[in-house]
């Protein structure tokens, strides 16, 4: 039934792993192959095998630390495997990076700029790295990133937002055939965060392959059709995402008592089922059980206040213990009980 | 690779584009035009405050030809560029090699180029030559500013050389010139100490600090007699052989060992840089 697949976790060979999700027929764009890289003591990412496919927005989740940066810079040839390698585009990374990088545009932490130069000298300046630009492709990659306006204003006076935006043009500059872009839309205001993600529906809509990394589970839940959620250097899980999570609805429920509320539900529900959450009542159940849950409490007296489905508090939920809050157990462990959870709320 | 066929045609063959990029990127730095403001003062100051006193100091007093730059503007610029030598030069070479990686690392541009299809390798060489092309704009600010306040200041005589024959004012000036391009080639080493220094850290202050105190250490070093059999080896020590220039015949032996030195030390300096250049992890 799902075909999300989550990775073994322990020090499993090859013979033991799950199979891989295959791209059924497209081209892979990106796979990374026990891709792995140590610094001193820590490893940051530890033999990790994923595949990107032509045409996916690919969500890259994860906490922060979690190694999502050391991967992409690690794909981008920006640092060197301990072992491992990635193919990017048909090109083998590390080794022909050069190839790789012919078909590859986007930005690896926060994207950076000459800071005396005007926002269309540094595009003229990146771009003609890659091969001859335009002036109208740069007043065109400008526009679709809003800042034609600013053209030739300098970037050491942009915002960080503006900042972001320009280094998604000058990744569009030469329509590559994949755009990396690590967590386009930190440090924006809601209104920029829309304006991105509308940007990155557009990419994958116009056929452009978008690695997206983020640590915002609903930001790929909303852009992206396949991920993986990296922790600790590893792949926790990966498929499409909207078999990534369990069907997992809950609803919130705000009474006058909510202590004896509580009760009630449990009753119903029982006691796992029911849980505090900020001051709600959150209930794991879908909604066709509100009716009922409602005629229950009114029956015992009790006035609701609100009752609110709330499918993101079992998703928020998922993803803490998938990506392992708590530092305190074995990292091993907690993920397993992560993965037992997704398997055994599917069933 | 048929399935990623690329729209992006092969930059091949075109070697001036990343020196042009890199020449555009020192363009837009303020402290590119402090450096060379600065030395096109020298030669200015020199000339304003031997006219004013009306008097140079005592031969064998100072930089080498500053003396005689009373009577003949033609030494203007032999007297700034020995005054430069021994330390402002060092260090004007080594700010602009050591911002070359360090800098980009710094200010996080390091790791959106690399992004780009651009071999590490002629990158450096590339920075190596921006570098040596901006001090040479330098050298010749100093050249040309030094002939002209020289001459507004004292006239353009023909000179003595230091065997006592004389040269009229063009063949000075061509001799004058080559002591500049020597001058241009001990620089070398510096900016390929700096560009070294640059590529190991991520911080350009550290890698101006690294060259500069390299060669301040080497020059106490191979003051002390003790160690002049090491004298040889070390590239500041031929620093001022230029004058020999100015004998009579051209005493060429010094002047070779000289540019023999500076070159290999460039070239190991740099051949160094880049090697630990491609094998480094970009982490800024």
């Amino acid at each position: 039934m799902t075909q999300a697949v989550a990775e073994a976790q322990t020090q499993s060979g090859p013979q033991e792993r799950p199979e891989q999700q295959s791209c059924s027929g497209r081209p892979v764009v990106l796979g990374t192959h026990a891709l792995t890289k140590q610094f001193g003591s820590l490893l940051a990412v530890d033999g990790l095998d994923m595949q990107v496919c032509r045409g996916d927005i690919f969500g890259f989740l994860g906490p922060n630390g979690a190694g999502k940066t050391t991967v992409i810079r690690l794909v981008l040839g920006l640092i060197h495997p301990t072992s491992g390698y990635a193919e990017v585009c048909g090109h083998r990374v590390p080794g022909q990076l050069q190839g790789a990088l012919r078909h590859v545009a986007g930005f690896v932490d926060d994207p950076t700029f000459y800071p005396l130069m005007s926002a269309r000298r540094n595009l003229c300046l990146l771009g003609s790295m890659t091969g001859p630009v335009s002036e109208e492709r740069i007043d065109e990659v400008l526009e679709i990133a809003g800042l034609l306006e600013r053209a030739d204003t300098r970037v050491g006076g942009f915002s960080h937002g503006m900042k972001q935006r320009l280094g998604i043009a000058q990744a569009l500059l030469h329509s590559p055939e994949l755009i990396v872009l690590d967590e386009p839309t930190s440090g924006l205001d809601p209104r920029g965060m829309k304006d991105v993600r509308e940007l990155i529906r557009e990419l994958g809509a116009s056929g452009t392959t978008v690695f997206l990394s983020s640590h915002l589970l609903h930001e790929v839940e909303q852009v992206c059709t396949r991920a993986v959620i990296l922790n600790r250097g590893r792949i926790v899980v990966q498929g499409p995402v909207s078999e990534l999570r369990p069907q997992n609805d809950a609803v919130k429920v705000l009474t006058g008592d909510q202590g004896r509320a509580a009760a009630t539900l449990r009753a119903q529900f029982g006691a796992a089922g029911v849980l505090e959450d900020e001051g709600f009542l959150v209930v794991q159940a879908g909604e066709e059980t509100v009716p009922e849950m409602v005629r229950r409490l009114v029956a015992d007296g009790i006035a609701v206040r609100a009752v609110v489905p709330a499918p993101e508090q079992g998703l928020e939920d998922f993803f803490l213990e998938l990506t392992g809050a708590d530092d305190a157990k074995p990292a091993g462990e907690s993920r397993r009980r992560g993965i037992a959870r997704l398997l055994g709320k599917r069933r | 690779m048929s399935a990623h066929g690329s729209m992006v045609p092969e930059m091949r063959g075109h070697a001036w584009g990343p020196l042009r990029r890199e020449w555009i990127k020192l363009l837009f730095q303020r402290r590119s035009y402090l450096i060379w403001a600065g030395m096109l003062a020298i030669p200015f100051l020199v000339s304003l405050a031997i006219k004013l006193a009306g008097s140079g100091p005592h031969a064998n007093e100072g930089p080498a030809f500053l003396s005689r730059v009373l009577g003949n503007g033609m030494y203007v610029p032999l007297a700034s560029l020995s005054a430069l030598l021994p330390f402002l030069l060092p260090m004007a070479a080594s700010m602009v090699a050591s911002y070359m990686v360090a800098g980009e690392a710094e200010l996080g541009t390091l790791r959106i180029i690399l992004l780009r299809p651009v071999k590490r390798g002629s990158m450096i060489v590339s920075k190596w030559i921006v570098a040596m092309l901006y001090l040479a704009v330098g050298f010749l600010l100093v050249l040309a500013g030094g002939v002209v306040f020289g001459g507004l200041f004292f006239g353009l005589h023909p000179m003595v050389t230091l065997s006592g024959t004389t040269l009229s004012v063009a063949h000075g000036l061509g001799l004058t010139a080559l002591v500049f391009l020597y001058g241009l080639a001990a620089m070398s080493c510096m900016v390929s100490l700096a560009l070294l220094f640059s590529v190991i850290t991520d911080s350009s202050l550290t890698a101006l600090i690294g060259a500069v105190i390299f060669y301040i250490v080497v020059q106490i070093v191979i003051a002390f007699s003790y160690f002049a059999w090491l004298r040889p080896w070390m590239f500041p020590n031929y620093f001022l052989e230029y004058v020999s220039f100015f004998r009579d015949p051209i005493y060429w032996t010094p002047i070779l060992k000289g540019l023999a030195s500076f070159a290999a030390w460039s070239f190991g300096l740099t051949f160094v840089a880049y090697l630990l250049f491609r094998r480094k992890d970009v982490l800024s």
